[in-house]
């Protein structure tokens, strides 16, 4: 998967690319607004990260070029200024999700994979690892094809585990995802344990294998 | 507290009045002294008469039929002894006809008739001169209450069209709202005091609202200005996280170090929320059930609750419309429903009520009766070990403050009672 990523912030530009190169997402680098109307006029990407303050302009300039081309690349906001105005604005200019800075890069991992799956969407939903199946739209799972119950917040537990294979989530990330933006407003995040307790029984009994790791009791990770 | 008004036309009352009560005597007494005078004058007058007109053909004979015809005038022996002669003096003397005693001003003279000396009495009544006094008196009292009565009214009159910028002023000022940073527009007037009051007011507030706005500016910039830093804090701790040599004790402070980081970002996030509400960025509203939108993240509290061992009881009225931004009345929600279960006790109680007009959520605590005086201030907390940020309440009360909701604390049956009386539509 290839994407490009519009930021002028070095370090969170290095994070990022880090991060989602060992998820085989290729970043490519863009830090200003005429750089990135010329990368989009010549090339395809499967998904753009647009930060709105530029040092050549707004990033919402990007968006209406993208619109003037008539591409139908993802666009997901990452900006450190939200108000309504720019939310709505960046919507409207066709803009898919936002994202407002300080974020957990593995909630940008699953935005991007969801964003993807929701361009390429042609009838279903799946998200596939080995012998579990999520239907994203009908919010249902299926272990070696036979379905299992799950809450919704175990379902986006899963998704959110899948989606950053083989890395490392600590407590609170997983709590800040299920719980937004009320996640850091609570003195335990043992409700994370208790949702991961349950997941691992009811995928368990239902014949999957286990993939889920403690990491040192304070964080966790999907791995074979 | 008196009105301006009142306290002039008092004053005006108890200054008339003393000078009436003042110069009423003098007025009486000069009045009197005039009269008499005139009188005095008569009597002379009288006795020159008398002396040219009537003594050179007078026959001691007709003395009798003189003193008959004459009340006034009298002739009398040459016995009556007086130290004084031809001045005029006052006497009583009896009516029988009224009947009483009577004021007299009366003058003796020596007159010698047919050679022969005799005494000559001339007196005047003084009592139509009595009433006379007293008709003056009471017209003289009469215009001093109308022309009181006229300046009573023409200050009431000439006082509201004087006054009337500097009520308009007073008005104006007590409409102003700094956060809502509206520069009144203050009446022109012609009256330099009134000008001068209007133009050094208009100084003093748009100084404010200039220092206000650069406050919040401060704030706001400071805020966002943190979103970067904070950003890449929380990338490179999630990338480090990331490498497969880290040992469990990195992991531990790298855990700390992300919690951290997530209050760090927290706190700025709800600073920028203030100062967004302050400036007015949520003016979008909508028209919504007030009960479902409590309802939605209940679950979540629920949850939250339970692993304290935190009973939630719920009466929730679903019929309550009302009309605000939803997403400022789920963070008031959130916010003291949050409040509830962080400082409550383990296996304590939380209870929602939804009314016609009002949010109630009571909590059981550890803490007693809560402090009301600074209790919505920002950064002010009541458990300074608690991982709350000191905005919650803080932000609560501005939720409630743009609405005009009225928010209201009580302790009652050892629950700390919070309830938010709401307009519905």
């Amino acid at each position: 998967m290839k994407i490009l990523l519009i930021e002028d912030e070095a370090e969170i530009s290095d994070s990022i690319k880090s991060y989602l190169k060992s998820n085989d997402i290729i970043c490519e680098l863009s830090t200003n607004v005429e750089d990135s109307i010329d990368k989009i006029s010549n090339y395809n990407y499967d998904c753009i990260l647009l930060d709105l303050m530029l040092p050549d302009g707004n990033g919402l300039e990007i968006l209406e070029k993208l619109k003037k081309l008539n591409k139908t690349e993802g666009v997901i906001i990452i900006s450190a200024v939200e108000t309504l105005d720019t939310r709505i604005e960046g919507f409207q200019l066709g803009a898919d999700d936002f994202l407002v800075k300080p974020f957990h890069l593995s909630e940008l991992l699953v935005r991007i994979q969801a964003l993807v799956r929701r361009k390429n969407f042609n009838g279903s939903n799946l998200v596939q690892f080995k012998e579990i199946e999520v239907d994203v739209l009908a919010k249902t799972v299926a272990v070696n094809n036979s379905k299992i119950e799950l809450t919704k917040k175990e379902i986006e537990l899963l998704l959110f585990l899948i989606g950053n294979n083989h890395k490392v989530l600590s407590k609170s990330v997983l709590a800040e995802h299920l719980s937004g933006d009320m996640a850091d407003m609570l003195d335990n995040h043992d409700f994370v344990y208790a949702h991961i307790k349950n997941l691992k029984k009811k995928l368990h009994e239902a014949g999957s294998n286990d993939y889920i790791k403690s990491v040192y009791g304070l964080g966790y990770k999907w791995e074979i | 507290m008196k009105k301006l008004l009142n306290k002039t036309l008092f004053h005006y009352t108890v200054y008339t009045i003393l000078i009436l009560l003042v110069s009423f005597p003098f007025f009486y007494w000069t009045i009197q002294k005039l009269y008499k005078e005139d009188v005095d004058e008569a009597i002379e007058l009288r006795k020159k008469e008398f002396l040219t007109n009537t003594l050179p053909t007078l026959q001691i004979s007709e003395i009798g039929l003189v003193n008959r015809f004459n009340r006034d005038i009298q002739i009398l022996p040459d016995t009556i002894q007086k130290q004084k002669f031809d001045i005029v003096f006052e006497q009583t003397f009896y009516d029988s006809l009224s009947p009483e005693w009577e004021p007299y001003r009366l003058m003796y003279s020596k007159v010698n008739i047919q050679k022969q000396p005799y005494i000559l009495m001339i007196r005047l009544n003084l009592v139509e001169s009595e009433d006379l006094i007293s008709t003056l008196i009471r017209l003289y009292t009469g215009i001093l209450l109308v022309l009181f009565v006229v300046i009573i009214f023409v200050t009431r009159y000439t006082s509201k069209f004087l006054w009337q910028p500097f009520y308009d002023t007073l008005a104006q000022i007590e409409q102003f709202n700094l956060e809502k940073h509206d520069v009144p527009t203050f009446q022109k007037s012609n009256i330099s005091e009134f000008e001068q009051l209007n133009n050094s007011l208009g100084k003093l507030i748009s100084a404010n609202i200039q220092s206000y706005k650069t406050q919040k500016e401060f704030t706001e910039n400071a805020a966002h200005e943190l979103q970067t830093p904070i950003a890449v804090f929380k990338g490179k701790i999630d990338t480090l996280l990331q490498r497969s040599d880290i040992t469990e004790e990195q992991f531990k402070i790298l855990s700390a170090l992300n919690d951290t980081v997530s209050r760090l970002s927290r706190l700025n996030k709800n600073l920028l929320l203030l100062s967004k509400i302050d400036n007015q960025q949520f003016n979008e509203t909508s028209t919504f059930n007030f009960g479902e939108l409590i309802k939605k993240p209940l679950d979540f509290f629920i949850e939250q609750a339970q692993s304290k061992g935190i009973k939630i009881e719920t009466s929730i009225n679903e019929t309550i419309i009302i009309n605000a931004n939803a997403g400022l009345v789920e963070i008031l929600v959130s916010n003291l429903l949050l409040n509830a279960i962080r400082h409550n006790v383990t296996d304590g109680t939380i209870l929602i009520e939804l009314t016609q007009n009002k949010l109630i959520v009571s909590n059981s605590s550890q803490n007693s009766q809560l402090n009301t005086t600074q209790l919505y201030n920002r950064f002010n907390k009541i458990n300074p070990s608690s991982k709350g940020n000191g905005l919650g309440l803080a932000i609560i009360k501005k939720i409630a403050d743009l609405y005009k909701w009225n928010i209201d604390y009580n302790f009652q049956n050892n629950l700390h009672q919070f309830s938010v009386e709401f307009s519905k539509i």
